[in-house]
């Protein structure tokens, strides 16, 4: 076993045990029922796309700054992997609002800034896609990821800046029990394990696929750098 | 400084008078607004009761799709003459030539909403107040500041018709947020029309700011 599956296998164990504190040791709500258990996940995996997010504009403001590669990975990884949270975010909320709300969306605020978040860095890895690979690449998505962390802070206050139905903070608050607070705090750490673990793995892909990249650039000057040499003969 | 803002005029001049010889893109985005004006009137079945509440939504559709054709041609000119390597090589600030792009795509699309607004308040009866004119371009300010940013960066990637919306209409979500309710007060919803205006120039502000640094390292490469 590597480091990396290792890593990838206790953040495995870790959710399991996020999952069993979830269902076995946290209280049914009496409101909202067992519905109410999705909040646990869907808030964690939001707060960890926000984390994935400040490691590309942070990568990507380093990157413009010296061209650091290191950070440009980092950058590429944490898009990836925010865009996966981002997703479980939306698609949680959205199983939780059908038998809350009575619908899967509303045109709310927080909801709506959150798919534009999602749409932004979906964006931003169809840059890295499109744009031509190495420094060009880098350089745009640097542009997209400073411009697109805008959002970010957005989706975050706008249950406070504007009227909203999505339910506001209840953990600075105070409104949760001891037993949900501690299962939501247990859960957050489990899923920010997780998000870190996956954005170290995917940090190691972007290293070996720019090593790969890289040998068969290597290759092609050494043809170049031949049939100069012939040259001079003919 | 002076020499900045020297180029940047320089810069926007050539492009206006590039679009008064050929009279291509303003033409073509007055059509392209009306028939959007046209396409409105079969989707939603418009009458003077539900006009004012439908119109200010087509207002910012039509605007926004003829803003990516406008800002996406800033740059097309210039990738297919290869031009823009030309002006970068010259002395001159690559934000200068950025400002000067951007200056002239946004008065271009100030031409094509001196189109769509009259032809909204005469098609659809709704008022075409100095509110809706203000709300309008003062948006189109903060918008033209990113287009063009994206439409420079996306003018070297292939697929570039592709990513200019993707990139671009994410980031003037802002502006129709606000600029729609300006226009909907302005057309006679219930709102604040000065608070709405207010945060559109906190947008400009902060876009604009956020494009002229950010131009260096779309454009210098």
């Amino acid at each position: 076993m590597t480091r990396y599956e290792r890593a990838a296998a206790a953040a495995v164990v870790l959710m399991l045990v996020a999952g069993a504190a979830i269902f076995l040791y946290a209280p049914t709500d009496a409101l909202q029922g067992p519905v109410q258990r999705i909040f646990y996940l869907h808030v964690s995996a939001a707060i960890a796309a926000y984390g994935c997010f400040a490691v590309v504009l942070a990568g990507g403001a380093i990157y413009l700054r010296n061209g650091s590669l290191v950070a440009d990975r980092f950058a590429r990884a944490g898009a990836l992997v925010g865009l996966v949270f981002t997703t479980v975010t939306l698609v949680m909320g959205m199983l939780w609002a059908k038998p809350i709300w009575g619908t899967y969306w509303t045109w709310d605020a927080r909801l709506t800034s959150t798919l534009v978040l999602w749409i932004i860095y979906a964006g931003y890895l169809l840059v890295r896609r499109l744009a031509e690979p190495g420094r060009q690449a880098a350089r745009f998505a640097a542009v997209v990821g400073i411009f697109g962390f805008i959002d970010v802070p957005v989706v975050h206050f706008s249950v406070t800046w504007w009227q909203t139905v999505h339910p506001g903070p209840i953990i600075v608050n105070d409104a949760l029990p001891p037993e949900m607070l501690a299962t939501f705090f247990l859960t957050m750490a489990c899923t920010l394990v997780l998000a870190a673990v996956m954005v170290v793995i995917r940090y190691r892909i972007e290293t070996l696929t720019d090593g790969s990249v890289q040998r068969v650039a290597e290759r092609a000057p050494i043809v170049s750098a031949r049939e100069t040499e012939a040259e001079p003969i003919n | 400084m002076t020499n900045s803002f020297a180029v940047a005029f320089a810069v926007a001049r050539k492009d206006l008078r590039a679009e008064w010889r050929t009279r291509e893109l303003v033409p073509a985005l007055a059509q392209f607004v009306i028939l959007a004006l046209v396409i409105a009137n079969f989707g939603f079945q418009i009458d003077s009761r539900n006009a004012p509440a439908i119109a200010p939504g087509i207002l910012w559709l039509a605007l926004v799709f003829a803003g990516l054709v406008a800002f996406g041609r800033a740059f097309a000119a210039e990738r297919e003459q290869a031009s823009l390597e030309a002006l970068l090589m010259t002395p001159a600030s690559p934000i200068a030539i950025f400002a000067g792009k951007a200056l002239a795509a946004t008065l271009l699309l100030v031409g094509c909403e001196a189109v769509l607004l009259p032809a909204l308040a005469i098609f659809f009866g709704t008022p075409l107040s100095i509110q809706v004119v203000a709300a309008v371009f003062v948006a189109t300010i903060g918008m033209a500041s990113l287009g063009c940013l994206f439409a420079a960066m996306v003018a070297r990637v292939r697929a570039r018709e592709l990513l200019l919306p993707l990139l671009t209409l994410p980031l003037w979500i802002p502006f129709i947020v606000a600029g729609g309710q300006a226009v909907q007060v302005a057309m006679g919803a219930s709102g604040s029309y000065d608070q709405a205006m207010a945060l559109l120039v906190d947008f400009d502000i902060l876009f604009v700011v956020l494009t002229s640094l950010a131009a260096r390292f779309v454009l210098d490469d």
